[in-house]
Formats: C-alpha cells, structure tokens, sequence
C-alpha cells in the first residue's frame, strides 16, 4: 500500500506541475476552449477504452491527439469559426463518454475502471505511467526551451508573430498536442470531469498573484503541484474521492489567491491616499 | 528562398470578405509596390485600409483574385519565407497596463522567425537594437515593462521592433496614432531614409495630414472598399 501511496505522491506531484504549466500556456495564448475540447475528447477516449477492454490511458490519448490535430488543421484553415467546431468536438465528445459510461453499467465493469474516467483513483498509478509522465514532462520542458523565443513572441503578440512570419499555426499545434497528452494523463488522479481544476485553476490563481510571466508560468506549476499533492493527501486521510478533494484543493487556493490579491490592492489604495 | 520578383506587393484583382459577413471589405483591388518606394494609404474609417495592409500581409486571404507577397502567393504555405523580410506595425498595439515584458524583450522578440532552437540574440543584434532605440528615443526605456508605458511610447517600441528586424517591405498600420508631433516627424524622417537607403518598400496607413506625405512616392486614396484614387491601381 505505501508503494501505491508514494507512486500516487509522485504522479500528483508531476501531473499538477505539468497541467498548471501547460495551463498557463494554453491560458495566454487564448485556446482554452480548443484545450476544453481537447480534454473531453481524451475523456471519450478513455470512456471508450472502458468499455472497449483498452487500457483507458492509451485510448484517451490517441482521442485527444485526434482532437488537437483536427483543431490545430482547423485553426489553419478557419479564421473564424473555431471556437463553434470546438464546441462541437466538445459536445459530441461529452455524449461518446456519457454513453459509453452508461454501457459500461451494462457490462457491469469493475466499478474502479469507472472510477479512473470518472473521478480518479489512487491505485490506477503505475510505474509505467510514471515514467510516461516524467517523459512526458522532460519533452515539455525542452520544447518550451528549444522554442523559447517563439513561444515568448507568441504570448506576446500572436498576430504580430505570425506577420513576421512565424510559423503560429504548428506552435498552437504542439501547445494542443501537449494539453491532451497530459490531460489523459492526469486523469488517473483526477477524473475526467475534474481535470480542469488542475488545468486553469493554477493559472487563475498565478495570474492573481504576479504579473511576470516567468513568475506566472512558476506560480501556476508548482499550484498545480501543491494542490494534487494536498488533494491526495488529504484525501487519503479522510478516505475521500481523490479528484474531488484536488478540485477543492485548487478551488480554495484561486480563492485564497483572489483575497490576497484584493487585500494588497486595499493596502496599497490606502497608502497612496495617505502621502 | 523564395523566388524574388521586381515587385514587393502585387494584389490582381483582390476580394477579400470577413467571415459572417456578407459585403466585402475589399473589392477589386489592383495594387504593385516595387522596392525603394514609400506608399502611403489614406482614406476614411472603414474604408478597408487595415484589411488591405493584412491581405498584403496575407493575414487575409482573397475569395477573388491573387495576392503576392515577394512573388509568393499568400496562400501558399512558403508565405511565412516571404513574411521574414517584413515587419507589421498593428493599428492596435498598446497592450493592458498588467503586461510586463520589458521593451528590450519585446524588441528582440521580432528576431525570432530568423532563429532555430535553442539560439539566442548575437551581441550585433543586441546593438542594433540599442541603435534603433537611440534613433527614436526609448533608449530610457528598455527595461521598462511595456504596459508601464504611455500610448505613444509604446508605439515607439513597435515601430522600433519593426526597423530592428532589418526588413525589406515594412507595413505600418497608423504609425502616428499616438505620437505627438516631433515624434510623427521622427518617425516619418526615420522611415523614409530606411526605405531609400536600404531599397526597402513601406506600405504605410496614415492620414494625409501627416508628415510622411512628403515622402510618399504614391498616395492611395480608399474609400468604401476600393481605391478611389493613386497611381498604382490598374
Ligand atoms: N473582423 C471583422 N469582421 C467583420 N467585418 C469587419 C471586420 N474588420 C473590419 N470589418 C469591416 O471591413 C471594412 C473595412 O475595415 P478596415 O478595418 O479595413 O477599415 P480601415 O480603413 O482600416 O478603418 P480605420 O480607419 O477605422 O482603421 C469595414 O466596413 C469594417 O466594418
Ligand atoms: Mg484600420
């Protein structure tokens, strides 16, 4: 059991890292709804790996590579209009999961399969996951430093980036390549419907707290860690669902954020008025 | 390298139309810009001068007609080579008061379709950016975060990012939206000696009123989508 418990530690502690990470990217360069789509086709992939008898990491990641393939081709073609396809990998998405879930409950699969797509287990860690993610995260880091320059003109200012002739569409196409790998990763923890606490709760909370963009970037992994790792934790203490515990987690700690940020802004009103 | 033809822009008989909306913002339009030559684009808001800056660009794409950009069509994918020899001015530049890359930063940032992985800036373009910035007088403010800056100083910054990159066709949307007057006959001096001496094009967006008019080789009228008037127009 311990084994089991330290393996989770570390897969929380790289998954929350990767997503806030990822987040932050996905959050400044406005393709959160692309990620959003990107996500729930993962969470059809792996509902569909239920009931289908794959390995349900494995079918989420070939869905939402599919996904952010279509969508980055999409992004290429369409100039407008994005957002609708989007929405609509999103629904249809929604619905293969949901229906496979429910065929599931016909099968009478081991309820610990459904729990992994649904709301995340601690015993669905393997090493072998593991070693996934840590490659997972050592190709991440290295694509954001090979390309440091490019990801940085791109935050900036995408349009002007891609008037001097940047290559824009294949950037947001890594960018929506990553987001789904390491969503389906991440589901083991969390869950499918949870998963966006990791993934936009740490950059809200980072954006709160600094206006740096290293500093948000920073801020916004280790949330992403510190609120997987706390979830676990305690949700182990108190036996209760992990991917709901992380979601609290990361929710009080955007809360937390905002107060601070709200507080700081007070005191610095105040002492403006008093010189 | 893409094949390089006298012409810098060639527009054929361009229609270009926003997505949902069923008018287009540019009809039939014929425009050549040859290098060494200082066009200046005037007309009335909505006359469709952002758009024709992008479909040169290639921001926009044509439903009607062909758009070349250094003899490159703008649809095909080696656009992006022809882009390299050129940098943007956007008519909306100023960034919100939280952005805090500094101006260097940003600046250098126009460097990076010339750069593979993992390369940074060379000391020489280091100092050409020092110069450019000494020539229009935000030498001060490189380690400032730009959204520290006011309207017309960050203006400056974009117009020094474009001249940094050492571009063959510079596209400046309103350039002098927010530059007081010595800095609109700073950067329209600045402009105009870069286009003569480094044989580059500049297509530039810009009221009349301005001082860059008597620099323009060719004026372009728009009005309504169309070139009403200019000697380019076939
Ligand atoms: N994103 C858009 N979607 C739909 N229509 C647009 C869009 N942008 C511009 N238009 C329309 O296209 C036409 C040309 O717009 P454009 O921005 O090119 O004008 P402009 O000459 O640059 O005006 P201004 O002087 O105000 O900058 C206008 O009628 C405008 O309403
Ligand atoms: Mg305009």
């Amino acid at each position: 059991m311990l084994e089991i418990l330290a393996l989770a530690l570390l897969a929380a502690v790289l998954s929350g890292n990767l997503c806030g990470a990822v987040g932050f990217y996905v959050q400044r360069l406005k393709i959160t709804t692309l990620s959003f789509s990107v996500a729930h086709a993962a969470l059809a992939g792996a509902s569909l790996g239920l009931i289908l008898n794959f390995d349900p990491v494995y079918s989420a990641i070939v869905f939402a590579i599919s996904s952010a393939l279509i969508l980055g081709v999409i992004f290429t073609k369409m100039q407008y209009g994005r957002e609708l396809v989007s929405m609509a990998i999103f629904s249809a998405s929604s619905a293969i999961a949901l229906f496979a879930i429910y065929m599931s409950n016909v099968r009478v699969l081991a309820t610990a399969s459904i729990a992994v797509v649904l709301w995340g287990s601690l015993l669905a860690v393997t090493v072998q996951k593991l070693i996934i993610l840590v490659l997972v995260l050592i190709l991440f880091v290295l694509y954001i430093l090979a390309y440091r320059m490019h990801i940085d003109s791109m935050l900036y200012d995408v349009k002007l980036a891609e008037a001097e002739g940047l290559n824009v569409q294949a950037h947001m196409l890594a960018m929506l390549f990553f987001a789904g790998v390491i969503i389906s990763l991440s589901f083991r923890l969390t869950g499918g419907f949870l998963v966006f606490a990791l993934l936009y709760n740490p950059v809200a909370a980072a954006l709160q707290l600094t206006r740096k963009a290293y500093m948000q970037l920073f801020l916004s992994s280790t949330l992403g860690a510190v609120s997987a790792l706390t979830g676990l934790v305690v949700s182990y203490a108190l036996d209760w669902p992990v991917g709901a515990t992380i979601a609290i987690v990361s929710s009080t700690i955007l809360l937390l954020a905002y107060l601070f940020k709200t507080a700081t802004e007070m005191a610095r009103k105040r002492k403006l008025r008093n010189v | 390298m893409p094949p390089l033809e006298n012409d810098i822009v060639n527009l054929e008989g361009v229609w270009v139309a926003y997505s949902g909306s069923d008018r287009p913002a540019m009809r039939n339009i014929n425009l050549r810009v040859s290098a060494g030559k200082l066009t200046l684009i005037t007309g009335p808001n909505g006359a469709g001068k952002t758009t024709l800056l992008e479909t040169c660009l290639g921001l926009l794409k044509p439903y009607r007609g062909r758009a070349y950009l250094f003899g490159v069509d703008t649809r095909s994918w080696r656009i992006r080579e022809a882009r390299k020899m050129c940098s943007f001015v956007p008519q909306d530049f100023i960034k919100p008061p939280f952005e805090a890359y500094t101006v260097r930063r940003i600046i250098q940032l126009g460097f990076a379709p010339y750069k593979s992985i993992f390369e940074s800036l060379t000391e020489k373009e280091n100092e050409r950016i020092q110069w450019v910035s000494e020539l229009l007088g935000i030498e001060d403010l490189l380690d400032r975060p730009i959204g520290t800056l006011s309207g017309g100083q960050q203006q400056r910054v974009v117009i020094a990012r474009a001249l940094s990159r050492k571009p063959r066709a510079l596209f400046l949307d309103e350039p002098f939206s927010s530059l007081d007057r010595e800095g609109r006959k700073l950067v329209s001096k600045v402009v105009s000696e870069y286009v003569r001496k480094k044989d580059a094009a500049a297509i530039i967006v810009s009221h009349d009123v301005n001082p860059i008019i008597k620099y323009a080789d060719t004026i372009v009228r728009m009005d309504n989508g169309k070139i009403i008037s200019g000697d380019c127009y076939a």
